[in-house]
């Protein structure tokens, strides 16, 4: 099923024996993904970071607990949604908003969507690849601003500055992106359900 | 409206007081709170595909991989044996211009694509199975005799598993049209219809025998894994036992029978209505289930008709000495594709060979 299994089969065997080597090959796999699940929540590049550093850094000294290749990011991601939410439950949450009362309820309504997530190794490897196909499938010019602003949380302009297109030409990717991945996301939100809501 | 909404506040587009405007729409139901629960939660795990490769498609290889894929088609090359060479041509396209098709009991079709998830609902509003894009998941109790009768075709390129509502796992291989009831009945045998080639795993249940019909035989087991190839277009019918027992039958004349053990294989021959068994590496039969192509001193002609039914392609062999040979070793299907093996093979023996659209033609090497 997946290009790499193998081969990553075998480098988490080295990772379980101690090779650090086989660690940092996923740390470097992990690292941005952690990271940018957490930006979700936490709002700030810098914190997710650290948030993300903190999880590797973990998974490293429980690598003993660690049992399965899948494994590796439901223990990541895990670690991650626990770390969020003790986060905006003591208030580290850096306001986003001028209305507190809007900040209070987005907080709020984080907690829910943490909570409800189940790292499930099932779910994640089967998103992960529904997900890869739908984005793979996009015009490649396209992908490009959809991934700088998805994955690399880039500003529009910045993405313009870049690839050396104007901004409206960002803007006008990004819609078609979004037209294009939403006719795709009601196919994996009935993923998760049925992921989700079945156990 | 909202749906725009949402994303520009998911992706940290949104003003203020946008975002005022969203939480409006969300705390105005709780059906508005969990869609929005949802696409937060999706796009939050969408982060995970941070890794994906920005200029190169995932249809075609990925440079990084390709030193490494390259080494393990070498290896494979070490193991064929002969001078042979065989050549496929993996065109995503044809992926998605043939569907798997499931014929409903009660003649309603239904197309699997990718973007066709799903569950099915018998006549009663019940649920009885869950689909996904290459799996159908049977289950709910057995009911009464009133057995409805589905109908699965695989077109070539595709494989499919399918979870019978006994339990019984069926692997479907490429071209293969399998007949199951929705769900068994309470009482008699487990009878199910196949054409083409499918690997099973019945699940135990000596009561209710489980038996594989084919045009001319049947398959009588009680519990076990075995493979069946039943393709028309073959002159022959053969299965191989993997585990437990099963037995092989004419149906026009039941005393024409075997009994098998775990590594044998029967072959019912068409013409002579005769049914042979002989001792087999059973990992070769089984292989196809796990995504590989496996030959053991398989012939060439063999190895086409698999290719074309895997690959969805068209094989033209103008190369006599290349027909002749028998072929071993095995081959990951979803990491092959025509130009990095059709290039090493030529490098170990030079030939020629046209792809043009889904037809590969291998000719000798002209010397001029």
């Amino acid at each position: 099923m997946n290009q790499n299994n193998s081969f990553e089969l075998n480098l988490f065997k080295s990772f379980k024996e101690g090779d650090e080597t086989a660690y940092t090959f996923f740390y470097d796999k992990y690292f941005r993904r952690i990271q940018s699940f957490s930006v979700q929540f936490i709002y700030d590049q810098d914190e997710a970071e650290n948030l993300a550093q903190e999880a590797l850094l973990h998974l490293w000294q429980n690598k003993e607990n660690v049992e399965s290749l899948n494994g590796i990011q439901a223990f990541l991601f895990t670690y991650a949604k626990s770390k969020c939410l003790n986060l905006i439950r003591h208030n580290k949450v850096k306001n986003k908003f001028k209305n507190d009362l809007l900040n209070h309820k987005e907080r709020e309504l984080d907690i829910e969507v943490l909570n409800s997530l189940q790292f499930d190794t099932l779910e994640l490897t089967e998103l992960e690849r529904i997900i890869l196909e739908s984005i793979s499938e996009l015009p490649p010019k396209t992908r490009e601003v959809f991934i700088k602003k998805r994955f690399e949380n880039k500003k529009n302009a910045e993405i313009a500055e870049e690839m050396e297109v104007t901004l409206k030409a960002v803007e006008a990717h990004m819609t078609k992106a979004l037209k294009i991945l939403k006719t795709k996301l009601s196919d994996y939100l009935f993923l998760i359900f049925i992921l989700i809501y079945n156990n | 409206m909202t749906s725009e909404l949402i994303y520009k506040y998911l992706s940290n587009e949104a003003s203020e007081q946008e975002v005022e405007q969203l939480f409006e729409w969300i705390e105005a139901s709780e059906e508005n709170k969990k869609q929005f629960i949802i696409l937060k939660k999706t796009w939050a795990l969408t982060a995970l595909s941070g890794t994906i490769s920005r200029e190169v498609p995932v249809v075609a290889l990925q440079p990084k991989n390709k030193i490494r894929t390259y080494f393990k088609y070498a290896a494979i090359l070490v193991v064929l044996f002969g001078l042979g060479k065989l050549a496929f041509y993996f065109n995503e396209r044809t992926t998605v211009s043939k569907e798997i098709v499931l014929e409903l009991g009660d003649g309603r079709l239904e197309f699997f694509t990718e973007k066709n998830l799903n569950t099915l609902v018998n006549d009663k509003g019940e649920l009885v199975a869950r689909k996904f894009p290459d799996q159908i998941v049977y289950f709910g109790k057995v009911q009464d005799k009133d057995v409805l009768y589905n109908t699965l075709k695989i077109p070539y390129g595709k494989t499919f598993k399918l979870k019978l509502s006994d339990g019984t796992l069926v692997s479907l291989n490429s071209g293969t049209t399998l007949r199951y009831p929705e769900q068994f009945g309470i009482n008699g045998k487990r009878n199910v219809y196949l054409t083409g080639e499918a690997f099973f795993e019945v699940a135990k249940d000596k009561q209710h025998p489980f038996i594989v019909h084919s045009d001319q035989t049947e398959i009588e087991v009680l519990g076990t894994r075995f493979n069946v190839s039943a393709y028309p277009e073959d002159k022959t019918v053969s299965s191989v036992l993997v585990e437990g027992s099963i037995k092989m039958s004419e149906k026009e004349n039941p005393l024409n029978t075997v009994l098998l053990k775990p590594s044998q294989m029967a072959i019912w021959q068409n013409q002579s209505k005769k049914i042979t068994t002989k001792n087999v590496e059973t990992s070769f039969y089984e292989a196809w289930t796990q995504g590989e192509l496996a030959f053991n001193n398989t012939p060439f002609s063999t190895i086409t008709k698999i290719i074309e039914r895997t690959y969805d392609v068209e094989i033209i062999n103008e190369n006599a000495v290349l027909a002749k040979q028998n072929f071993t070793g095995s081959i990951k299907i979803s990491e092959s594709s025509v130009e990095n093996i059709l290039d090493l093979l030529k490098r170990d023996t030079p030939f020629n060979y046209s792809i043009e659209q889904k037809t590969i033609t291998i000719t000798p090497i002209f010397h001029n």
